[in-house]
């Protein structure tokens, strides 16, 4: 409402407005929009890279979806059922553990506060720092985690190991942010409900049950779908810690997508852009449920 | 007596000890490579491959890795590429999104709302395929190899904008019609008024940029082929290549990729802890 006032004493139509927005505008459109464009456009052809892309329709999505023959199929639902595997594997925890830390924080023991700062600082690293802080704990006979619990696991070379051990790295890495909405959440919630459920002889676990969670639902479902979302991006722990392996178990789509793109070979860069299209369609539809979701809670 | 029970619940044991054991466990992983960093690689070998405290402390691994001769991993330059890398795009990051944030909050122009909400509406899409042609157009401009290819295209987003113009709402008009009246111009408005009074709101976008940059690891690697002009986060993941199963240069390597995120976290740590409850709409 206040807006329009302004307008209205200036009257006239500036041009200001638009250079102040511009730049921003251009960037977009040249760094975020057209390659998204071009990438939609470049799956459905043959392209090198660095020729013109030749257009060849849906050939590329009926090699890597229905082609049981082609390299790429495998290369495809490999990637795509190891980065499902991961995500179903990891969020479970990356939800339930900042959901415990968090709980006992905001009961705020002694020194509740270092303890958020302990648990948050992982997030800060970049991918390569979390790999290279990890990548001798569980290495099998130089590593500390064989060494305390006097094991000879081959923690990288065997699943599910290898498996557990990216878990683990990733949610050392990532819970940080889950913890600290869930921090302020639980914090937001009604205490007058709480001492109800208190004077009616509620224990504490039954107050966390039918008080606390309900009343943190909408953070719940947002911090669900964001970490889901976080987690089909798999890329940096499987490519530095495992290298994929053992097997191909854990090479993720993200990296079939980028060798084929960027590896040593002849550059496949209509393939490949049609498995990130594909991989972006699954994240896409996961975030309309994100969406779906969010609407009926509100309601 | 009661005072006592009142005392004796406000000590909440066994949060503190699932706190305790969880910290023990996240803080485990950073002990283990700050000592072994100090370590001798022979000492560790001759131990059979396994020591938990160094022998001998030295710091030779350090010399090694951030000498600037050093040619197999240059992680002095690569240091120096991060800073100005990152700190040119938060920079402009800042100024940039501040002056779109500005004017969607505070003009009125002809599809003001319709083109914002596009953006932001086009900016969820999933970006995966984005960087494929990203390296095309970047091989078109001849930023390949380039500091430009690492600073220019994350400031195409729009999310950061969103931020700042919630946060612009809050700023009274009758602050901005006043300067108006006093013969300010936009331009003039906007670096002496809006970037003062938002500065809280700058500040963790310009972090978030900061260590969002300085955290890529995918784009640096493709975008540039020059181990001298690699970035940090993306050059130290060739260490592996280089030092192989050397825990105590490895090591080293790891403090080094920690070190400045640590540094950094001390000092602005209320800033990353405020803004993610702001992202996730907990609070304005």
């Amino acid at each position: 409402m206040s807006e329009r006032a302004l307008t209205r004493k200036s009257g006239k139509f500036s041009i200001t407005p638009y250079l102040f927005i511009l730049p921003h505008v251009i960037l977009f459109i040249v760094f975020f929009l057209y390659p998204l464009c071009y990438g939609t456009y470049a799956s459905f052809t043959k392209w090198n890279l660095f020729n013109e892309p030749v257009w060849v329709g849906l050939e590329n999505y009926k090699t890597i979806l229905f082609n049981k023959e082609s390299t790429f199929y495998r290369q495809f639902w490999n990637g795509l059922g190891n980065t499902v595997e991961f995500v179903l594997l990891c969020v479970p925890f990356q939800i339930i553990i900042p959901l415990i830390l968090a709980i006992a924080i905001t009961q705020k023991p002694a020194g509740h506060r270092l303890f958020q700062s302990i648990f948050y600082l992982p997030n800060m690293f970049s991918i390569t720092a979390v790999t290279l802080t990890w990548l001798f704990i569980f290495n099998r006979s130089l590593g500390l985690w064989n060494h305390l619990l006097g094991m000879d696991v081959n923690w990288y070379g065997e699943q599910p190991y290898a498996w557990i051990c990216l878990v683990i790295i990733t949610l050392w890495w990532c819970i940080g942010t889950n913890l600290i909405i869930y921090i302020a959440a639980i914090n937001g919630v009604d205490q007058s409900m709480l001492e109800a459920a208190e004077i009616d002889g509620a224990t504490k676990f039954q107050r966390f049950i039918y008080v606390i969670i309900p009343s943190i639902k909408f953070p719940l479902t947002y911090t669900l779908v964001a970490s889901v979302i976080q987690q089909f991006n798999i890329y940096g722990q499987p490519l530095i810690v495992t290298g994929g392996g053992p097997k191909e178990s854990t090479f993720v789509l993200l990296m079939y997508i980028r060798n084929l793109a960027f590896g040593t070979g002849n550059p496949i860069a209509g393939t490949s852009s049609a498995m990130a299209t594909c991989l972006g369609l699954v994240i896409g539809i996961v975030s309309v449920i994100q969406l779906t979701l969010l609407r009926k809670q509100n309601t | 007596m009661r005072k006592a029970k009142i005392i004796w619940r406000k000590v909440p044991v066994i949060s503190f000890a699932i706190l305790f054991v969880f910290a023990v466990i996240f803080i485990i992983p950073l002990i283990w490579i700050f000592l072994s960093a100090f370590k001798v690689d022979m000492e560790i070998n001759q131990a059979g491959g396994f020591l938990f405290f160094p022998k001998t402390w030295t710091l030779r691994n350090f010399a090694e890795i951030l000498n600037p001769n050093n040619k197999q991993l240059p992680v002095y330059h690569w240091f120096t590429n991060s800073i100005i890398v990152s700190g040119s795009h938060t920079i402009l990051a800042v100024i940039i999104y501040g002056m779109s944030a500005y004017a969607y909050a505070k003009m009125n122009f002809k599809g003001r709302d319709a083109i914002f909400l596009t953006m932001l509406f086009l900016s969820s899409f999933p970006a995966i395929t984005n960087i494929i042609p990203l390296y095309k157009v970047m091989l078109n401009l001849k930023w390949l190899n380039t500091p430009l290819a690492l600073i220019v295209p994350g400031l195409s987003g729009v999310f950061n904008i969103f931020l700042i113009r919630q946060f612009l709402y809050g700023i009274p008009d009758s602050v901005i019609e006043s300067a108006k009246i006093d013969g300010a111009g936009e331009a003039r408005i906007f670096f002496k008024i809006i970037i003062p009074l938002a500065r809280p709101v700058l500040i963790a976008v310009g972090l978030f940029c900061f260590t969002g940059n300085w955290n890529d690891f995918v784009w640096p690697s493709i975008a540039i082929n020059n181990l001298d002009r690699l970035t940090l986060t993306a050059g130290l993941q060739l260490a592996k290549g280089v030092y192989g199963v050397q825990v105590a240069r490895m090591s080293t390597v790891a403090v080094v990729a920690v070190v400045p995120m640590i540094i950094l976290y001390t000092f602005t740590q209320k800033y990353f802890i405020n803004s993610i409850s702001l992202t996730a709409g907990l609070k304005g």
